[in-house]
């Protein structure tokens, strides 16, 4: 593991709660990179322009990186080209912002094309503007070009804008097949259900109680990166249920933009389970919920939403009560579960089947032959069947969708 | 499903215009659940006129004027925008009652509603009212 020391700027004055649980995901987050966090340096001051933190503080991280002998200096704040210029030149060592440490997670859990190109797409949108800055940084001395009139930063720039078109045409294919599939499910009955919620609140776990899956689990931030979708019998009714990439705080627009294909499995969703840690203490899970809610407005419309409160196993009835009392603005239609125990299971496919769009329950009747019976095969497959009975002719008792029963209306009037 | 009352607020023309501040405020009563508006009960609308730009105690007097008369249980929901990010405690403690900034879906879907309603009888008195029949009633 390589080591690295986490750097941390904070306004004076801001809650310092919120700071310490900023520092301790950035931790998370870099064990879920893979490096072992060796040293950390806070400092409470406004940005500097240059160095972002105090210069003297910047030369004492360089000491800290020469004694530690750390590969890679990780600030929790978004740095500019500028300052990441002026504070690897005093470290000698690679230094990276928390965003840039979001996308080598990223790119570690990509294994599918369609991922690899997203993250690939996220590196080039965070790089662009400061492609041009980054250049002039690195050539300034230099005159390229003819008679030294040509310029590289607008090569450069004009390089990753070719890249950006590229591999945006190359997942607006994806994006187009995902749209396609999508109301392909919808015309054949089928709701989408997502799962969302913040990084390690248990989706994963979950959708393998749910599906008896197993899909990758881990204590770990971006565990899931690539959608993973299934058929799930929902009380007699079918939904396709996917899992995700959760959300962090702070998640910029450019890599919602570049993940936007996989985004959109949750925001163009039917249903939307809200999954939610319980077992954390509560300001954390205020900030999480805030962050989920902030994530999802401005992509959601008029969607279902059923919040889960995950991990009760952990914590006692009343503790949850107290909790649900306080954050009760912010949790609509809260089910209660442990998808390790497999606790409150049911209760969730309760809530679930209550969200689902409502079918009509019709009894029909079919003649006896062998065309109705391949009729009635084909209605178990679209609706729900609750009873079917043989006399003179084949007594259904059916609850689909319209489309269906109007289908077997027709057959039956005929 | 739990309720919440809630006013939401939103203050439209916060720059100058024809050498003058004109500014809309319009406070609505809702009754909001964690992730959608349920009832709309009541909508205030005031306007107001400055010649200087409007500082945060200005915003505070302009939101207490037109939340008069609505639920006084309710809390007054904002955009941190609107009260120029200053932190919530600082902000809470200027109002006569309940206050705090947008969080749930619900709450930034009354503060849209709110929004839009601003701005519409912001244009709409800009187009339709000549100056000299807006009334000075609101001059801060």
């Amino acid at each position: 593991m390589e080591k690295v020391i986490v750097v941390q700027r904070i306004d004076p004055g801001s809650d310092e709660l919120k700071n310490k649980r900023q520092l301790a995901e950035m931790k998370d987050l870099a064990y879920a990179a893979g490096y072992s966090v060796t040293g950390e340096i806070i400092q409470s001051r406004y940005p500097d322009k240059k160095y972002h933190l105090g210069k003297g503080k910047v030369q004492e991280l360089a000491l800290a990186v020469e004694s530690l002998n750390a590969a890679k200096v990780i600030f929790c704040n978004e740095l500019s080209s500028l300052q990441l210029y002026n504070i690897t030149e005093i470290c000698r060592c690679a230094v990276i912002d928390k965003f840039q440490l979001i996308l080598e997670i990223f790119a570690l859990r990509a294994t599918t094309r369609r991922a690899k190109l997203q993250v690939e797409l996220a590196r080039l949108e965070y790089e662009i503007p400061r492609a041009r800055i980054i250049v002039s940084h690195l050539k300034k001395e230099e005159r390229p070009g003819f008679m030294g009139l040509g310029s590289y930063e607008d090569s450069y720039e004009q390089d990753i804008k070719g890249r950006i078109a590229r591999i945006k045409d190359e997942l607006s294919h994806v994006q187009n097949h995902n749209e396609s599939l999508r109301s392909f499910r919808h015309d054949h009955g089928l709701s989408l259900v997502a799962l969302a919620g913040y990084t390690n609140a248990g989706k994963s776990t979950l959708f393998n109680a749910l599906m008896d899956e197993d899909v990758d689990v881990a204590d770990m931030l971006f565990t899931t990166l690539s959608p993973v979708a299934r058929s799930m019998d929902v009380m007699g009714r079918k939904v396709i249920l996917t899992d995700t990439v959760g959300f962090i705080e702070d998640l910029p627009h450019w890599l919602i933009d570049a993940f936007r294909s996989t985004l959109n499995e949750i925001f163009l969703a039917d249903i939307i389970l809200l999954v939610v840690d319980a077992s954390e203490p509560l300001d954390v899970m205020h900030d999480k919920l805030l962050t989920c809610h902030e994530t999802l407005w401005e992509q959601v419309h008029d969607v279902s939403m059923i919040t889960i409160m995950n991990k009760t196993d952990l914590i006692s009835q009343e503790e949850l009560n107290e909790k649900m009392e306080v954050l009760g603005y912010l949790v609509p239609n809260p089910v209660h579960i442990s998808a390790k125990t497999m606790k409150g299971l049911e209760a969730l496919e309760q809530a679930i089947r209550s969200k689902l769009p409502v079918w009509k329950r019709k009894e029909i009747s079919m003649p006896l032959s062998e065309h109705s019976m391949s009729v009635l095969s084909w209605l178990f497959k679209e609706g729900v069947v609750h009873s079917v009975k043989y006399a003179d002719q084949i007594l259904v008792d059916l609850e689909a969708r319209d489309e269906v029963i109007n289908k077997v209306k027709s057959f039956s009037n005929a | 499903m739990l309720m919440f009352d809630i006013i939401a607020v939103d203050i439209s023309g916060r720059h100058v215009e024809d050498g003058e501040y004109f500014m809309v405020c319009v406070a609505v009563s809702f009754s909001v659940s964690p992730d959608h508006v349920d009832k709309t009960h009541q909508v205030n609308i005031l306007h107001f006129k400055s010649r200087d730009a409007p500082e945060l105690t200005d915003v505070v007097t302009m939101v207490e004027k037109t939340v008069e008369g609505l639920n006084p249980q309710a809390t007054i929901i904002m955009e941190a925008g609107d009260m120029f990010n200053r932190p919530q405690w600082l902000v809470t403690g200027m109002f006569s009652r309940g206050f705090k900034y947008q969080e749930s879906l619900g709450e930034r879907r009354a503060i849209e509603i709110a929004h839009h309603i601003s701005v519409s009888v912001r244009r709409l008195f800009k187009i339709k009212c000549p100056p000299s029949l807006q009334s000075d009633e609101g001059i801060l």
